[in-house]
């Protein structure tokens, strides 16, 4: 699965491909509005990282090119400008999601992981690993083909973890995760312990494999 | 308040009317004057007259005695009466009873004595005129001068009016202009040629005032977008290093408690790095779009998405809410402004403790649990209390302020029975 990372910053370009360049991802990177419309002529990717402000060109517009081309790929806006106006436009223009500088890689990760998921099984939204397998559209998990119940947030930490598979996760990316902007208002996270431990317990208790594990005091790793 | 134009004539009709009343008695006087000096020419002009008529008649002694008794019989008030010697002239101004009309009551007499001989012998004559009444003429002045006052007065009114109309109008015109003038929505203000030096002088400094201020207003808004790029890279950047340096391996404990730590302080840099933006984005008046807003709703909303935080903490949750109430504001502003209310009493709260939240349809109370009073001074500065509670920006409050002030709302802090209370007061 082929990503291209629009972006200027040549520090952050590097650092999104080395964090994704783990799995089935295989990263490109353009610096420049010429140069992503030179890599999007000539290839096809099944994600594209796309930064608003770019050296030669406004990213809104490339956007408008890449949803002219009526391609699979599924786009997703990371920009350092948080404004609700560019959220907006962007995601009328066909973006499929918006994240704002600065956040976490996993989270970068997790949302590319689900981006391709929808893009790429349309008829199928069911992720199968192992004795797990997870509806993405009604939401419901399953082991050994029985129903687990997982609340919302329990569901969004799977989903999270799935996407960021063997690499060890911070307490503070998974806050921010599951609360967004305000996660970082207050530096006790501790309530991302007792979800995860929530999460843990549920997925033992119906038999799944010991997936999730915990790393020294600070963060969680799913590892296959 | 008073209109320019009303202030002045204010002033003009008291300094008339003062000119004016002051008139009344130099009026008086220099008319007394001239009646005086008019009545001692005519005293004096009869008295020659009779003189010289006498003189010229050539009377013996007894003629002369018997004509001076009739004269006086006919002539009373004119006495002519035969004196020790001649004496210089002298005047009086007497009031007495006229005895002829009695009813007329008092009146005032302006007399000469004089005194010349007639057949070698000394006469005295004394002549009387009557005078105008010094009350009645007073009188007389005091309503002419009121009449012509209240002429006066209709005259500056209306001609006032005419001026205030025709000769302000351009002023008006450029304050129409100003007060319908935006800055969120700054289009160029043109005034119209006047023609008057003054008015072209302050239209001149008002459009320079005006594009001056479009201008900046336009470099700050870029400033904010440069700014908020320029920083959330390099946060960025950190931040993403700080995720690659998690998968290295192998990791200790330590190091993963370094990197934990590191992320922190990110956070806490970032969290800053907007808040600061977003004061700023206040201060310029950038969240104009207003929408009413079902308070009582986004609270409850809030209360359940903020579960989690108030699960860490074992805090409880009072609300003492009347509905329906709805409030004119901007939503992202709103929303922010609650979260930091929320943000505040969780983060300050003691574990186990409660948060009240009343709402009625003039203000919001949000109290939490809390051991000592906090220093109002510097509550709603900004960094106000920062160094005292580490976990902070020191700027929700900040925004909280700013806020209110953009739609003229009150904040205000106390600390009652073991509660820190915050309230937003709209009405």
């Amino acid at each position: 699965m082929k990503v291209l990372i629009i972006e200027d910053e040549l520090q952050l370009a590097q650092s999104v491909i080395g964090y994704l360049s783990g799995e089935s991802y295989v990263c490109e990177h353009a610096a420049t509005y010429q140069q992503a419309m030179e890599k999007l002529c000539i290839y096809e990717y099944q994600c594209i990282l796309l930064d608003l402000m770019l050296p030669g060109g406004n990213g809104l517009q490339l956007l408008e090119e890449i949803k002219k081309r009526q391609q699979q790929e599924g786009v997703i806006i990371i920009s350092a400008r948080d404004s609700y106006d560019d959220k907006i436009k962007g995601l009328q223009i066909g973006a499929d999601d918006y994240l704002a500088k600065p956040f976490h890689l996993p989270e970068l990760a997790a949302r590319v992981y689900s981006v391709i998921r929808r893009r790429s099984f349309q008829n199928n939204n069911i992720l199968q690993q192992e004795e797990l397998q997870i509806d993405l559209l009604a939401k419901t998990v399953h082991i050994h083909d029985k129903p687990v119940l997982l609340t919302r947030k329990e569901f969004d930490l799977l989903i999270y973890f799935l996407g960021n598979k063997n690499r060890v996760i911070s307490k503070n990316a998974l806050a921010e995760h599951l609360s967004g902007d305000i996660a970082d208002m207050l530096d006790n996270h501790s309530f991302v312990y007792a979800h995860i431990k929530n999460l843990k317990r549920k997925l033992h208790e119906a038999g799944c494999g010991n997936y999730l594990k915990t790393v020294y005091a600070t963060g969680y790793k799913w590892e296959v | 308040m008073s209109k320019l134009l009303n202030k002045s004539l204010k002033i003009f009709i008291l300094y008339a009317g003062i000119v004016l009343a002051g008139s009344i008695p130099a009026y008086y006087v220099i008319v007394d004057l001239i009646w005086e000096h008019e009545l001692k020419e005519h005293n004096l002009i009869v008295s020659e007259t009779i003189k010289q008529n006498l003189q010229s008649l050539s009377l013996s002694d007894k003629e002369l005695a018997a004509s001076v008794a009739l004269w006086n019989k006919l002539r009373p008030e004119t006495q002519l009466q035969p004196a020790a010697s001649l004496l210089p002239d002298s005047t009086y101004n007497i009031y007495r009873k006229n005895k002829y009309i009695p009813a007329k009551g008092t009146d005032r007499f302006q007399g000469l004595i004089t005194y010349f001989s007639v057949n070698g012998k000394p006469f005295r004559l004394t002549l009387e005129t009557n005078m105008e009444e010094s009350h009645e003429t007073i009188m007389a002045i005091a309503v002419v001068t009121v009449m012509f006052f209240l002429i006066l007065l209709g005259g500056f009114i209306f001609i006032n009016r005419r001026i205030a109309a025709r000769l302000w109008r351009p002023f008006y015109n450029s304050l129409e202009k100003i007060q319908s003038f935006n800055l969120h929505k700054p289009q160029e203000i043109h005034f119209d040629h006047t023609g008057i030096a003054e008015f072209e002088t302050l239209n001149y400094h008002l459009h320079k005032l005006i594009t001056g201020n479009i201008a900046s207003y336009q470099q700050q808004k870029e400033f904010i977008q440069h700014a908020s790029h320029e920083l959330q890279t390099p946060l960025s950047v950190i931040k993403f290093k700080l995720d690659l340096l998690h998968q290295s391996k192998p990791m200790t404990e330590d190091q993963s408690d370094i990197i934990d730590q590191a992320h922190q302080a990110l956070a806490k840099v970032t969290r800053v790095n907007k808040n600061l933006l977003l004061l700023a984005k206040i201060e310029n008046s950038q969240f104009p779009e207003k929408e009413l807003l079902d308070l009582p709703v986004l609270i409850e909303d809030y209360v359940t998405f903020l579960q989690d935080f108030l699960d860490d903490k074992q805090l409880q949750v009072q609300l003492n809410i009347t509905r329906p109430l709805q409030l004119s504001a901007n939503k992202t502003l709103l929303e922010i402004l609650l979260t930091n209310l929320f943000m505040n009493a969780i983060r300050y709260s003691e574990s186990g403790g409660t948060i009240q939240v009343s709402l009625d349809e003039r203000r919001l109370v949000m109290a939490n649990t809390g051991n000592e009073a906090l220093d109002t001074d510097h509550l709603f500065r900004r960094f106000g209390l920062s160094g005292r509670h580490s976990t902070g920006t020191g700027l929700g409050l900040a925004i909280i302020h700013e806020v209110c002030q953009l739609y003229g709302w009150q904040e205000h802090y106390r600390f009652e029975n073991g509660f820190h209370l915050f309230s937003i007061q709209w009405a």
